[in-house]
């Protein structure tokens, strides 16, 4: 591949000729593929990284089903292989239970969903998509990516402890994250990498999204996967820092013997704190609990808005170029996703009405969340209205991307009891939870994902994936996703809990463990209809159908690279930008789009 | 209330409060089907009506979007009147509006890995003093019997005993970790926090009784029912009798040897109830056992409470069973 | 692989934010570290709010005039790195060079003083575990130390084998002064705030 130099001035307009060596030696195997600074190289990193650990979080759920589904049986095949801290002749023990359950909720979040939904098609995409060469910080991307994958190695490895991994949800409320294993410890410093990385990234995409479009390119010319983009990064940026904060607080109660988030007075196993032995050494007293709640979930709530805000955005532009007509209420899409970001730093608390909270705090946040409620609806409903008019191409990501509104509307309205304190008192800690997010980021976030995969693949490869595949990883996955999580709503309202090893041990819960198993058995033949997508993405590198330039036909910049797959340097010459995102269908011309570029 | 205690929707509304929750989550969920509804109809007539098919173009116009906004304003009136009208009055007498002192019973509950205690304060009304150097394995609360003259009549027992109809005041902390103070048939629900003690109350409509009579079966004797025994007590409903000779008492613990009995007798199914139908849980993950954590709660009838009080003796006593 | 992208803004003010892009992201990681200094600041009110036996730093035997010394110190080499900066942009780079040395061996001071508070504390027995403000006393002054080591490092590398770049790209080298320099008034800001709250409040 040549170094393709683009000496392209912003505004000059001319291209260069490529293809002649200026005398640059052609990089290395490590500088090109390991070491990069290109933002594409780097996103394809963050993508495959990600998917790795998406099948891994998978996989851990798909263990913990048989548990809740089978009650102390032996699994199946694997059971063997368990480390002795997971489990004892191929049962789940329930230390490695709640271990898998803290696991995977980690990995699913910062291992998985962000670094795809931004890492990777951030990092991919949003470059194209505004003209530009690379990010403004290419070599603090490297290093973003670089501090990304020392985080993943950190939690990988600590499953292989004596103690075992974390194990204490992926929320490690102290006084129990503080008292657990070591493999706690690991946990946190895993979470400094993954923060530190994140945070790295999204100073480079703020930046870039504001200093680096191509001319022409108004903020309000913007796709709406830039804007989504560009609060997610606005998100990460300030919300990242508390629990980064939080945990080095927890990491000094662990290790130095500091109890910010100890009371005085614990006893454990009859004997007060200050007495045992083990990973704790003794502590001072005078902490709270509720402390790291707070620090906690000031991230965590702007966290599960960075989940489905890029999903959003990539959402948008499937639905746009297979529906051949501009979004509808572009400007209330801007508006709600902007209101969106700030409305999400004032309602964490909605995830600790039980801790004793009064009327006052309670009402703010109760008011908080309704409001927030609002852009919410406002964005799915722009989305649905943008099908009026239309002229549906039923391509595979758009299957994908129609399947998310239904989805994220269940996802949504679900968590209108929850978010209430008056039937959260009924529903707080049980299935119902469980369901309401899972819809969100399963059949929502994750279908976006695919559908995205779907949509880009063929600029990444240069080849289209295999319809035929596609369409059944789609009709199999939507079928089977309904069915591990709808049932969770009926579990839930039945009051069978969260995080239970063995489900039949509550009577409540008793009546429902029919539910549990549907569920399971509805997640094993998701992860088997995921083998199709894993063939299909393998398979059609090699043999996929030559996709061309832009085989969607669609308007916006990443499909007007000089080559496909894009190279070094993206474009010919710095594109100039002459319309909005989504000129389809427009009347008096012949064909029925117009690329933002194009001469007027 | 007819039909089974648990497993329909919600559990059986067992608490005088307990409705209000019932019929906020009932609204709220009417609200939500007529959206999703409503919005799913106007989805699948897009999804069919503008499919792409040839001689269809899309049209570039967008349509006005008057329904849109009108849809928007009246999901907020309707969200701001839950909220004023349902949830805020509800939360409010959870938090605010405690029985009276006179008439309530006082109980305080105590979650530990992986149990909870309960502790009585007697004919007296008072607590005890407790303290944490106390605290061994059978004074799991460090209660001071010895030397506090109010603790005499205390009572600590891993198991709550409430009447009917009588408001009941719990006062719920922690030793260890936080727990989750969760009744589901009382629609209550309170995280046990170290070092905060926080009062809940309710006041129970429906006994344990009526739980029982409500949730029994008639069970097959097999496997399933010996695993079922496993974890739960069971007792039977009904006299079982073969030849003059009683082999179980409507109300009497079944046990193996029970079963056997029956299965000898001819007898292929028993009618059974779970003895604690209504369970104190934790639904705050706290450790490896959490799934463990729970305390039978029995809602007694005056009698049944003096009578469970009355087996304890005069000293000042644990209740081991 | 080599840059050989020239990337807009670089080094040339963008239109809308008037900063080029190195003082765009030092200006957002700066935001972030408000976020990152506020959460542990909160921290500190809330735990010391909900402890009404809370001791005074200067009752637990904190050493208010060394402290007084540090943040004199670390004043000072505010000033010194805004030097360095204006040395550069009237092209006196050697100038710049001694003023970029002074801020160094004033950080290096700072951390020494830091040095002897801790061992002074740590041969009385007083450590993180002592109490919880000692707690965090050593969390917060411990963590703004490491943000000045960052800074000496940095300061180090653009005094050091850094300086190569104002041969050759002298506005850019000044930018990197005048980032850093942003950095360094940010931590010196952040130990104005720590100073009073957890010696003289």
């Amino acid at each position: 591949m040549s170094t393709s130099a683009a000496h392209a001035h912003p505004g000059s307009g001319h291209a260069h000729g490529h293809g002649h060596d200026h005398g640059h030696p052609a990089p290395g195997f490590w500088s090109h593929y390991v070491f990069s600074t290109d933002h594409k190289t780097i996103g394809i990193q963050y993508g495959l990284t990600a998917l790795v650990f998406l099948f891994l979080g998978f996989c851990l759920m798909l263990v913990m089903r048989w548990q809740l589904a089978y009650p102390g049986q032996p699994i199946p095949v694997i059971g063997g292989w368990l480390p002795k801290s997971i489990a004892d002749a191929g049962i789940l023990l329930p230390e490695g239970y709640n271990a898998f359950g803290a696991m995977h909720g980690t990995i699913m979040v910062f291992l998985a969903i962000v670094p795809l939904g931004v890492g990777a098609f951030g990092n991919y995409i949003l470059p194209l998509m505004i003209g530009a060469q690379d990010m403004a910080f290419p070599r603090l991307n490297m290093a973003s990516y670089w501090s990304f994958l020392p985080g993943c190695v950190v939690m990988f490895a600590s499953f292989f402890l004596p103690g075992g991994p974390a194990q204490s949800g992926w929320t490690s409320y102290p006084p129990l994250s503080n008292i657990a294993t070591s493999g706690q410890t690991w946990w946190l410093l895993g979470m400094v990498f993954l923060i530190t990385s994140s945070l790295l990234g999204s100073v480079n995409f703020i930046v870039t999204t504001i200093h680096m479009r191509a001319p022409g390119l108004t903020m309000f010319r913007l796709p709406f996967f830039v804007w989504a983009q560009l609060v997610t990064s606005f998100l990460l940026l300030l919300a990242f820092p508390p629990l980064e904060a939080a945990a080095v607080l927890q990491l000094m109660d662990r290790v130095a013997g500091t109890s910010f988030f100890m009371p005085e007075g614990l006893i454990i196993s009859t004997k007060l704190l200050t007495e045992s032995a083990g990973v704790f050494q003794g502590y001072s007293g005078g902490g709270s609990p509720l402390l790291w709640q707070h620090l906690f979930w000031f991230l965590a709530h702007p966290e599960v808005y960075v989940l489905i805000l890029p999903a959003m955005g990539i959402v948008s532009e499937v639905i746009a170029s297979n529906t051949r007509k501009p979004l509808w209420g572009y400007k209330s899409l801007v508006f709600s996703v902007i209101f969106l970001g700030f409305m999400s730093f004032v309602v964490w608390a909605h995830h600790m009405y039980m801790t004793g909270m009064g009327q006052a705090i309670s009402i703010f946040f109760q008011a908080t969340t309704m409001i927030i409620s609002g852009p919410s609806v406002v964005i799915l409903t722009a989305l649905l209205i943008s099908l009026w008019g239309a002229s549906i191409r039923y391509t595979v990501p758009m299957l994908f991307a129609t399947a998310f509104l239904p989805m994220f509307a269940i996802g949504g309205l679900t968590g209108l009891p929850l978010g209430l304190t008056a039937s959260d008192i009924h529903l707080h800690d049980t299935y119902y939870v469980i369901g309401h997010f899972h819809y969100v980021v399963a059949p929502g976030t994750i279908f976006a994902v695919f559908a995205g995969i779907y949509h880009w693949y063929p600029k990444v490869t240069g080849r289209m994936m295999n319809q035929f595949l596609g369409k059944a990883h789609f009709w199999l996955s939507f079928l089977f996703i309904n069915g591990v999580f709808m049932p969770m709503f009926w579990s839930g309202m039945a009051g069978a809990l969260r995080r239970q090893y063995d489900p039949l041990m509550q009577l409540h819960a008793e009546t429902v463990q029919g539910l549990g198993v549907m569920t399971s058995w509805s997640a094993w033949l998701l992860g088997l209809t995921q083998l199709l997508f894993i063939l299909n993405f393998f398979w059609s590198l090699k043999a996929g159908a030559p996709a061309g330039e832009n085989p969607w036909h669609a308007t916006t910049l990443e499909w007007a690279t000089e080559y496909t797959p894009p190279r070094h340097g993206n474009f010919a010459a710095v594109p100039t930008v002459h319309r909005g995102p989504y000129e389809y269908s427009v009347p008096g011309h012949a064909a029925d789009f117009v690329p933002q570029h194009e001469h007027a | 209330m007819t039909g089974a205690p648990y497993g329909r929707w919600s559990p059986w509304n067992a608490a005088a409060d307990g409705v209000q929750v019932d019929q906020l989550i009932s609204i709220i969920h009417w609200f939500m089907l007529v959206l999703f509804v409503g919005w799913g109809i106007f989805f699948v007539y897009c999804l069919l009506r503008f499919r792409s098919r040839a001689g269809h173009q899309a049209s570039y116009a967008l349509p006005a979007g008057k329904m849109s906004k009108y849809a928007e304003i009246g999901v907020a009136i309707f969200e701001t009147v839950l909220l004023v009208g349902f949830s805020i009055p509800v939360w409010w007498r959870y938090k605010y509006d405690p029985p009276k002192p006179d008439r309530r019973q006082e109980v305080r509950a105590v979650g530990e890995q992986f149990a909870w205690n309960f502790h009585y304060p007697g004919p007296d009304g008072k607590f005890g003093r407790t303290d944490p150097h106390l605290i061994t394995a059978s004074n799991l609360l460090g209660v001071d019997f010895d030397n506090d003259p109010v603790a005499k009549d205390d009572v600590v027992s891993p198991t709550m005993h409430v009447r009917k109809e009588l408001p009941v005041y719990v006062r719920i902390s922690s030793k260890d970790v936080i727990h989750s103070f969760y009744i589901p048939a009382m629609r209550v629900k309170q995280d046990a926090v170290p070092g905060m003690e926080v009062p809940v109350w309710f006041t129970p409509i429906r006994d344990s009784d009526e739980f029982r009579a409500a949730i029994a079966k008639d069970y097959p004797l097999n496997e399933r029912f010996k695993e079922k025994m496993l974890r739960t007590t069971m007792v039977s409903m009904q006299k079982y009798e073969k030849g003059g000779e009683t082999i179980a008492e409507s109300g009497q613990v079944i046990s193996d040897e029970i079963v056997e009995k029956l299965k000898t007798a001819g007898t292929t199914t028993v009618r059974a109830a779970e003895q604690d139908p209504i369970q104190v849980v934790c639904a705050q993950l706290c450790g490896a056992n959490h799934f463990k954590m729970k305390a039978p709660m029995s809602v007694d009838t005056e009698a049944q409470y003096e009578a469970w009080l009355k087996e304890l003796t005069t000293e000042p006593q644990l209740d081991l069973e | 692989m080599s840059a050989t992208i020239e990337l807009p803004h670089d080094v040339t003010p963008h239109p809308i934010t008037g900063m080029y892009n190195g003082k765009f992201g030092v200006w957002l990681f700066l935001a972030s570290e408000v976020m990152l200094f506020g959460a542990l600041f909160s921290t500190y009110v809330l735990l010391r709010v909900g402890n009404p036996e809370w001791k005074h730093g200067w009752d637990l035997g904190l050493n208010i005039p060394l402290a007084t010394l540090n943040t004199m110190i670390l004043i000072t080499s505010s000033v010194t790195v805004v030097m360095a900066w204006y040395s550069l942009q009237i092209n006196k780079f050697d100038t710049a060079r001694l003023y970029l040395w002074a801020t160094v061996a004033l950080a290096l001071g700072f951390m020494v003083v830091k040095y002897f508070e801790y061992t002074a504390k740590f041969s009385h027995g007083i450590t993180p575990k002592s109490n919880l403000f000692f707690a965090i006393y050593f969390t917060m002054t411990g963590l703004h130390g490491l943000h000045v080591l960052g800074g000496v490092v940095v300061f180090l590398y653009l005094v050091g084998p850094g300086s190569r770049m104002w041969l050759t790209h002298p506005e850019k080298y000044t930018n990197r002064i005048e980032c850093t320099g942003l950095y360094w008034h940010f931590v010196d800001l952040v130990w104005i705030f720590l100073f009073p709250s957890l010696y003289l409040l």
